[in-house]
């Protein structure tokens, strides 16, 4: 009996899922991923998840410590605030705001950052030269000042640190992308686009784009990580949500002086913080690691 | 009859401009191709054979380069003076390109079907599912098995003779009346180079399409083209068909090249195989007189200081050489 011979290479397979496989080996970035699955889930089902409304507030129940403290009780797991707020509902409340902060903020650098480092690098020249030195300039103020001075002009309120963070962000996006363009740009399959009659932006976003997802890809996943961190940090600062909003920052911020009556209080949200950065963080640099082949060995 | 003419360039210039010098890749070429007919365009690495081709489609990047003069009639219209839109429903419809490098010249990210089936979209109003027959219908012509299949197939799922087939139905997709093949069988080995040469020859007689063949590889010009233009330099330095370019090469360097070909056989004790001394001049400091003078064998005093002109060396056989002067 002879074996009947495939055309295909069963090793030659789609780039993609050799990238796939490559993430799923690396089990601290499956780690972060869970942690992300985790914190994605508990935004979306915070309603069902969490036993009080988290603006609720019981005089009764001020500073109840979480449960595995020797006078916790389960009716409040996490504990109480010092308005009596159910922390672990504010905690789940808090992931949806980050969420959505982190969605917004990162998704509007995506957009304008894509778009001008895409025709920046395409177009070259002085165009170019404008757009990054621009880039340089925004990237030469601490990005958390230059959000501070937005927040300030723009008025205090989570919209507005939404805004000022997705501004900071766009010179990232802007130079990766330029970064992939410009190198895509070289290739024959570029020049051949041109041959066969199609127009400059039909050729930036249909033909070079998709070869630069995944750096793409990955600054998008990190950069979820520092806008968690910065909105809370805005927040922390009363420049972003406003009390009584369940915001991970001004929770820290307005439990400041429980810190040594009640530590909880202020320590869980950090943690959420903690978590939240630190999932997308490790997912990032597995991303990394699986898409960016000049990392692979 | 070949009196008609698909594409006539006359005294085409592209330069270069890098930094404060000037690079005069294409000076002063002129050739005529008529339909149906092929032109070989032969000559070595950076002498201006690909840069001829890139004008044509008027796709030399802008700035450094710029095509400074000449005109390039196709159809009558003059593709110098074209607006980009004008030249957007030229480029793959009536005027396409088949690439060098089957492996670069196709996006890595898109099937190959797509990326035919785009080349037909840009230019034809037809439907998704004519647009895939239509698709289908090109890659049994270029001869790739169970089209159907491999349709869905991305690029680095083929071998690189499947990919030249593909990007050769991608250049054929709107029955082009001219057909630009920048060096197609130079990353091929020889089987699949004869293959390839032998499928375009073919598909030359059934469609009518003219072609301008650019190679280094005069073998391949003996099998595909009619007439032959060597350039050197930037300059054509002898233009002739191709029987009388075979046996009475008239420029030294066209005699040079021809030289430089190693014949299966030939004896040990003949000798070694003759070269061309010297390299190629550069660009932006070519030597007075002929660009060719420092390297040709039958240099006269006379090379060094006059520019050659156009001199007949036979029947329709034009040689830029002071020996015929």
């Amino acid at each position: 009996m002879t074996k009947e011979t495939t055309l295909k290479d069963p090793l030659d397979r789609h780039p993609m899922l050799e990238q796939l496989s490559q993430l799923w080996r690396n089990k601290i970035a499956i780690a972060g991923l869970v942690i992300v699955i985790i914190f994605v889930l508990a935004a979306i089902f915070a309603p069902q998840l969490s036993p009080y409304d988290p603006l609720d507030t019981s005089l009764y129940d001020q500073l109840k410590p979480p449960v595995w403290h020797e006078t916790g009780t389960w009716e409040h797991v996490l504990g109480t605030d010092d308005l009596g707020r159910d922390i672990l509902s504010r905690l789940v409340f808090g992931a949806r705001i980050s969420l959505m902060v982190s969605v917004v903020s990162v998704g509007l650098a995506f957009f304008v950052g894509t778009l001008i480092g895409s025709v920046s690098g395409y177009k070259k020249g002085r165009l170019d030269n404008i757009i990054m030195r621009l880039m340089d300039i925004i990237l030469s103020f601490p990005y958390i000042l230059l959000a501070i001075v937005i927040v300030a002009y723009l008025g205090p309120s989570l919209t507005n640190a939404m805004i000022a963070i997705g501004i900071t962000y766009v010179p990232r996006f802007a130079r990766i992308v330029r970064g992939s363009v410009i190198e895509e740009a070289e290739k024959d399959y570029v020049v051949a686009a041109r041959a066969v009659g199609a127009r400059h932006w039909r050729i930036i976003f249909l033909a070079i784009l998709p070869n630069c997802l995944g750096p793409l890809i990955v600054q998008t996943t990190l950069s979820f990580a520092s806008a968690i961190l910065d909105a809370a940090a805005l927040s922390f600062l009363g420049l972003g949500a406003q009390p009584p909003s369940p915001e991970w920052g001004a929770m820290i911020a307005q439990s400041r002086s429980l810190i040594l009556r009640a530590p909880w209080v202020m320590t869980l949200p950090g943690l959420a913080i903690l978590f939240a950065v630190l999932g997308f963080n490790l997912f990032g640099d597995g991303l990394r690691d699986a898409l960016d082949p000049r990392l692979r060995d | 009859m070949m009196n008609e003419t698909l594409l006539e360039i006359k005294n085409l210039k592209t330069q270069f401009f890098v930094r404060d010098r000037i690079a005069k890749a294409v000076d002063n070429v002129s050739f005529t191709i008529a339909p149906g007919a092929t032109l070989g365009l032969v000559g070595e690495s950076g002498c201006g054979k690909s840069v001829t081709a890139h004008s044509i489609m008027r796709l030399i990047p802008e700035p450094p380069g710029k095509i400074v003069g000449g005109s390039i009639l196709f159809d009558g219209q003059d593709l110098v003076k074209a607006s980009e839109r004008q030249m957007r429903t030229i480029r793959g419809n009536r005027i396409s390109m088949i690439f060098q490098e089957p492996m670069t010249a196709l996006n890595p990210v898109f099937t190959v079907g797509d990326q035919v089936g785009e080349v037909i979209h840009l230019h034809k109003r037809l439907s998704k599912q004519e647009v895939r027959k239509r698709v289908i219908e090109m890659f049994q012509r270029v001869g790739i098995p169970a089209p159907e299949s491999r349709l869905d197939d991305y690029p680095h799922q083929m071998s690189g003779g499947m990919r030249q087939r593909v990007i050769i139905a991608m250049a054929l997709a709107c029955t082009p009346r001219l057909m630009i093949a920048d060096e197609p069988t130079t990353a091929l080995d020889v089987t699949i180079q004869a293959q390839i040469l032998d499928l375009m020859n073919g598909l030359k007689s059934e469609t009518g399409a003219a072609i301008l063949f650019i190679t280094h590889d005069l073998g391949v010009i003996a099998k595909m083209a009619q007439h032959v233009a060597v350039m050197y330099a930037g300059r054509i330095v002898e233009y002739a068909d191709v029987r009388s370019l075979f046996s009475s090469p008239a420029h030294p360097y066209t005699v040079g090249l021809m030289q430089s070909i190693p014949v299966y056989g030939m004896k040990k004790t003949k000798s070694r195989l003759i070269t061309i001394e010297g390299t190629v001049p550069s660009l932006f400091n070519l030597p007075r007189g002929c660009a060719f003078s420092n390297r040709c064998p039958d240099v006269m005093s006379e090379c060094t200081v006059t520019e050659p002109g156009i001199y007949s060396a036979g029947n329709n056989h034009m040689v830029r050489c002071l020996k015929y002067a």
